[in-house]
């Protein structure tokens, strides 16, 4: 799986990032395709938002006389599924949890990984040294080692979903905000705060962070692209959410059989992951530009 | 005239009736015989080609005493023999063994305690070593011995002083009367004393990973993950091979592998057989044949009776009158299966056919539960005394169609005032503790109810075998009933059939009215070959319709 | 530089007694077990699957078996798996030739293809051809891999009948030709993530190599453009490559273990996934190990190569 996504270019996450500046949201604006993204993905959420009480179906309304329903065809605008449940509204309902698993698991992922992080990254030593070498650990298993593995342990559900996500991807944040910390300590301002007596939470949340929040930013938004598209992957190996809740993951997981027949039910579920992760994936490469003028420099 | 037909005339005719009526499923005389006669069979001694069999499993233990899982089976049955083996109409065939004991030919004494097996001469292992009584008792020995990782020594632990009477014969004391043992024994293949006693440790032993045998074919090579091949047995005893190889396909998805055969890549799906999705196009291909098997195995809701709201008979009825089977087995399925109201499969010899038929009927169900004082409250769902009516449905993850069932129940169950929630969970995990602890709270399962061949179901339905309260078996529902306790006892311990059909027919109308496990459908497979394939033919009885492959040959 | 290398080795070996634990402790505490698959069956009885349990030694408590097994480990032991009792190395070294065939031909692909796009994206940046390259490159990395597998056998399996629908050669045919017509579906499935990362990261060193002061000297000498790209750039930029390579690995066996699911292909990742769904520890035990021993190595000797390749850099810490 491509948690290669969530990368940053060789060497970018070691150095050290000064922030904004008020050329950043001139900059993001002007990156063409991360502003028709942010555009695409607004609207996406917007639509999973307010469309579904709006259509004529509902997403669980079950109407086995209409089942395999083509796209186009009839009153069912994206067709149907094998139960006869419009797609359009399992779509949208779809999106509604997916996205909100790609937001609620990048935030966590956000939490754990900047906790290590900053913790890891301030105080270094023995118990620094162990959580990074935990962090290192964690990532030597192919990510879907530990998807599998850990799902045995949960009663699938949305939020048990999330967490699962979130407990495989905050070990490369927490890698990015350690080294961003490290170098930043022993910046003249921090030494400066600490020489004027400033405690360390202060130095930490105060002085620290605030100047490594453009690679975080960054990396939350390819998080959440990371955690759409891991949903997805969870519900291919058998531990997806439960039905008849839709999600794209599940839709997609059970498209699977009916590929020759209705291909439709794959194609759709599918095209809106690689939409709304392309999406997030864009911002996040317009934030790394706007946030960074270094990088446009060269 | 086939081998075992010959056999068959040897063995009294009493004999054929009894054994027919001991064990397995009749009935359903299958016409698969008649059509593998469309063309000649080939001499016996001449092999043509070879046959690629998919499977949706990976056949990974090639010891026929360890634990396995049924597709294992489709090694074992043409790697290995047994001493007699069910036929399609439920007669038992001797194999190795020369004729089927019985109280009557004497094989069998009156009280059901000795037991005496005349063998085959002539036969020899895959290697060239004669096959002797001594690798029967080595068989039964080294199924109970302490340190052997054997498959279940269910029965063999009554088998006591094997005694080798001459080279091909053997006899043995049972410590109690177990009719069933007959059916085990017809799934018990035996494997060849010296190789497994000359090695260190019977459980790693190198036959356990290059097995040899007295079957039709013997073991040639193996690409883990991928397939098996299997040579034809020149020297075999009985009818065939009249192929030059059999290559078992492991193929993991069965989408993929209906994919694989419909572009011809296996000539033959096997086993899990085509999903039921697919079957209406299958059976439209050209060059295909698609044949409906009967499986023994049943698709049930299995309530825990540990759960306040589902100990209630009431519920269980009511839930069993929303089921909405003809709408789960048409729709979803296509037809496929065959709905039931029994434990028993409708063809075995002790199928009661006059149970009360299920009606999907709601307002039933509704009327059911108002009358057992499951009130509905504010949100519209039921409880009674402070217990909601409310519970999770499990099944394994992965399986579209099953999830679609589950819907439909939840969609109709919830017009009933039951709030069930699904909670599907992968095979390793459901069927682990969560299954034989009694830790969920429905589940949606396809399994069996009986022993073997033999319809004794008391490991599923005595009230000493409910693991979680101590006993031993799959009484996994918890279920106890006395009367059902007594019918069990008595039935396995009488040879004679007409006592233990009255019985189990008894049985089935208890199970029918307490409901301990809701039967949905008993299994339809969808089995498939290719036009030319002749000599396949299914056995509900055999735990792998490979069981005949040695009959098996091109037009 | 020896003092580093065996600095590296030693937190190599500690990283991998953390994976083995980790892996260990995940593995056994998750619900299910090995006999799941037997109870499925329903004609073992409960006194059989217990008894099999203490066989197994899984009755035993759970510090004790890791013990046990990582004693054995340590004198070359890797277990016997549950399934087919086979030696978990033989096991492995059966399915490893699948899987090293199809990760090598997808990297080569993804290497030769993504370089390509990477440099003349450099070269000409922000030309139709560069935007292009990022757009497909970004939504390539935004694509479910088995979706795309799916796609894939949809288009040219099922649709067009150009390639076959899985497995990695025709049983009895198995001739080069064969089994090339079988890998070109799972290599270009398993090649698409990374090529996209190879030609993004290839654009960025590509840049940095053209604004460094060396080309710009070389530039000044008047030698011609095509030898500097070549002679000098590309060269220099294909050096940070080999630790991409290196950290990419861990991806690509993800990647593999989806694509050999999508097409039946009998290599590591279907022994994995099936391995780990029969809860046959030894064997998840032994590709973890093997798998972790790859990754570390891996970026082992990326980093030296590239200490080598480049004395500038020293020892990277």
């Amino acid at each position: 799986m491509s948690t290669t996504a969530s990368t940053p270019p060789a060497g970018a996450a070691a150095q050290v990032i000064r922030p904004r500046g008020p050329g950043a949201f001139r900059r993001f604006s002007r990156h063409r395709l991360a502003a028709l993204s942010l555009v695409l993905i607004l609207s996406l959420t917007l639509a999973c938002i307010i469309v579904p009480p709006l259509l004529p179906f509902s997403d669980t309304e079950i109407d086995i006389m209409q089942r395999f329903a083509s796209p186009f065809t009839g009153p069912h605008l994206l067709g149907t599924d094998p139960l006869g449940r419009d797609t359009l509204a399992r779509l949208l309902m779809a999106g509604r949890i997916s996205l909100s698993v790609g937001f609620s698991a990048m935030a966590i992922s956000m939490v754990i990984g900047i906790a290590v992080g900053l913790y890891a990254g301030f105080y270094g030593g023995r118990i620094g040294a162990i959580l990074m070498r935990f962090v290192d650990a964690m990532l030597c298993f192919p990510s879907i080692f530990l998807l599998l593995a850990i799902s045995a342990f949960l009663q699938p559900s949305v939020g048990s979903i999330i967490m699962l996500i979130a407990a495989t991807s905050w070990m490369e944040v927490a890698r990015l905000v350690e080294a961003q910390i490290r170098a930043l300590r022993a910046r003249d301002f921090a030494v400066a705060a600490r020489a004027i007596g400033a405690s360390d939470r202060r130095v930490m949340f105060r002085e620290l962070l605030p100047n490594a929040v453009a690679p975080i930013v960054v990396a939350a938004t390819l998080n959440v692209a990371h955690a759409i598209l891991a949903e997805s992957y969870i519900s291919f190996l058998g531990y997806g959410i439960q039905p008849p809740t839709p999600s794209w993951g599940n839709m997609l997981e059970n498209a699977q059989s009916y590929l020759t027949s209705a291909p439709w039910l794959a194609i759709i579920p599918g095209a809106a992951i690689t939409l709304a992760v392309t999406g997030f994936n864009f911002i996040g490469d317009g934030l790394r530009d706007a946030l960074d003028p270094r990088q446009e420099a060269r | 005239m086939s081998d075992h037909s010959k056999d068959r005339l040897l063995a009294a005719p009493a004999l054929r009736r009894r054994a027919l009526l001991a064990l397995g499923a009749g009935a359903g005389l299958a016409a698969a015989p008649a059509r593998a006669q469309q063309a000649a069979p080939p001499a016996q001694g001449t092999r043509k080609g070879q046959v690629v069999v998919g499977l949706s499993q990976e056949p990974t233990v090639f010891n026929p005493l360890m634990p396995g899982i049924e597709v294992d089976e489709t090694i074992w049955m043409n790697v290995f023999d047994t001493l007699w083996y069910p036929m399609p109409d439920g007669s038992l065939v001797p194999s190795l063994a020369t004729e089927v004991p019985s109280t009557t030919n004497g094989g069998i004494s009156a009280d059901g305690l000795r037991w005496r097996v005349k063998l085959r001469e002539g036969v020899t292992w895959h290697d060239g070593t004669a096959f002797t009584a001594e690798d029967v008792k080595y068989t039964l020995e080294l199924i109970v011995a302490p340190g052997f990782k054997s498959r279940t020594r269910l029965g063999h632990a009554l088998v006591r002083d094997i005694e080798v009477v001459g080279p091909h014969e053997i006899a043995w004391r049972m410590e109690s009367a177990f009719a069933p043992y007959m059916a085990f024994l017809s799934n018990t293949y035996v494997v060849p004393k010296h190789l497994l006693a000359a090695a260190a440790d019977p459980n790693t032993a190198p036959f356990n990973g290059a097995p040899v045998g007295t079957g039709p074919f013997r073991w040639d090579r193996r690409v883990p993950g991928d397939h098996i091949q299997l040579a034809a047995n020149e020297k075999y005893f009985g009818k065939g091979p009249f192929l030059e190889r059999a290559i078992l396909k492991y193929v993991p998805d069965m989408t993929a592998l209906y994919a694989q055969f419909r572009t011809g890549q296996v000539d033959a799906i096997i086993g899990t057989g085509i999903p039921a999705n697919f079957v209406p196009e299958a059976e439209k291909l050209p060059g295909r044949r698609i044949t409906r098997t009967s499986s023994g195995s049943l698709e049930v809701l299995m309530p825990n009776l540990g759960q306040p709201a589902l100990a209630d008979k009431a519920v269980r009825q009511a839930l069993y009158a929303g089921i909405n089977k003809k709408g789960i087995i048409d729709v979803i399925f296509y037809g496929l299966h065959k709905p039931t109201e029994s434990f028993a499969p409708q063809e075995s010899w002790v199928y009661n056919a006059d149970l009360p038929a299920h009606r999907f009927d709601l307002a039933a169900a509704n009327a059911i539960l108002d009358k057992a004082g499951w009130a509905r409250g504010a949100n519209g769902m039921r409880a009674k005394d402070g217990v909601p009516l409310a519970f999770d449905i499990s099944t394994t993850t992965g399986n579209a169609l099953r999830e679609q069932s589950q819907q439909l129940l939840l969609q109709d169950w919830s017009k009933m005032g039951v709030a069930a929630k699904v909670n599907n969970m992968p095979a390793a995990v459901i069927w682990g503790e969560f299954y034989v602890r009694s830790k969920f709270q429905t589940l949606l399962v396809g399994t069996g109810f009986r022993s073997g061949i033999d319809p004794d179901p008391s490991n599923r339905f005595a009230s000493n075998a409910i693991p979680v309260k101590g006993g031993s078996g799959g009484n996994y529902m918890q279920w106890e009933n006395a009367e059902a306790d007594r019918i069990m006892v008595e039935a396995q311990a009488t040879f004679d059939t007409a006592r233990r059909k009255a019985l189990y027919l008894r049985l089935q109308e208890i199970v029918r009215e307490e409901l301990p496990i809701l039967p949905v459908y008993q299994y339809v497979t969808a089995e498939g070959t290719k036009s030319n394939l002749m000599g396949y033919a299914p056995n509900i009885n055999a735990r792998q319709n490979t069981w005949n492959m040695r009959e098996w040959y091109w037009a | 530089m020896s003092g580093y290398v065996v600095r590296r080795l030693g937190q190599s070996l500690v990283l991998l007694l953390m994976v083995s634990m980790i892996g260990f402790a995940i593995l056994h505490l998750a619900p299910g077990g090995p006999l799941s698959q037997f109870a499925a069956g329903g004609d073992m009885t409960q006194e059989d699957l217990d008894r099999i349990a203490v066989q197994l030694g899984l009755d035993r408590p759970l510090p004790l078996q890791y013990v046990e097994w990582l004693w054995r480990m340590l004198q070359g032991d890797w277990g016997r798996s549950y399934r087919d009792q086979q030696p978990v190395l033989h096991i492995i070294g059966s399915h490893i030739g699948a899987t090293l065939e199809l990760m090598l031909t997808s990297t080569l692909v993804a290497m030769m293809i993504g370089a390509w796009v990477g440099i003349l994206g450099a070269i000409r940046r922000y030309s139709i051809f560069d935007s292009l390259a990022t757009i497909g490159a970004m939504v390539a990395l935004s694509i479910p891999t088995f979706w795309f597998g799916l796609v894939v056998i949809y288009v040219f399996s099922v649709g067009l009948e150009w390639l076959p629908a899985g497995n990695r050669y025709t049983i009895g045919d198995e001739s080069l030709l064969d089994r090339l017509h079988h890998l070109i579906g799972p290599c270009m499935v398993l090649a698409l993530v990374s090529t996209a990362v190879w030609s993004r990261y290839m654009r960025s060193s590509m840049l940095d190599v053209i604004n460094q002061d060396y080309i710009r000297t070389a530039r000044s000498k008047g030698l011609p453009e095509r030898r500097i790209l070549l002679n000098h750039a590309v060269r220099n930029a294909l050096l940070p490559m080999i630790t991409i390579t290196g950290l990419h690995l861990p991806a690509l066996l993800s990647g593999a273990l989806v694509t050999e699911t999508v097409f039946t292909w009998p290599g590591m990742g279907r022994l994995f996934l099936d391995s780990i769904s029969y809860r046959d520890y030894p064997v998840v035990m032994g590709i973890l190990v093997f798998t972790s021993v790859m990754v570390l190595a891996g970026s082992l000797i990326a980093d030296l190569l590239y200490s080598i390749a480049d004395p500038r850099m020293g020892a990277p810490g």
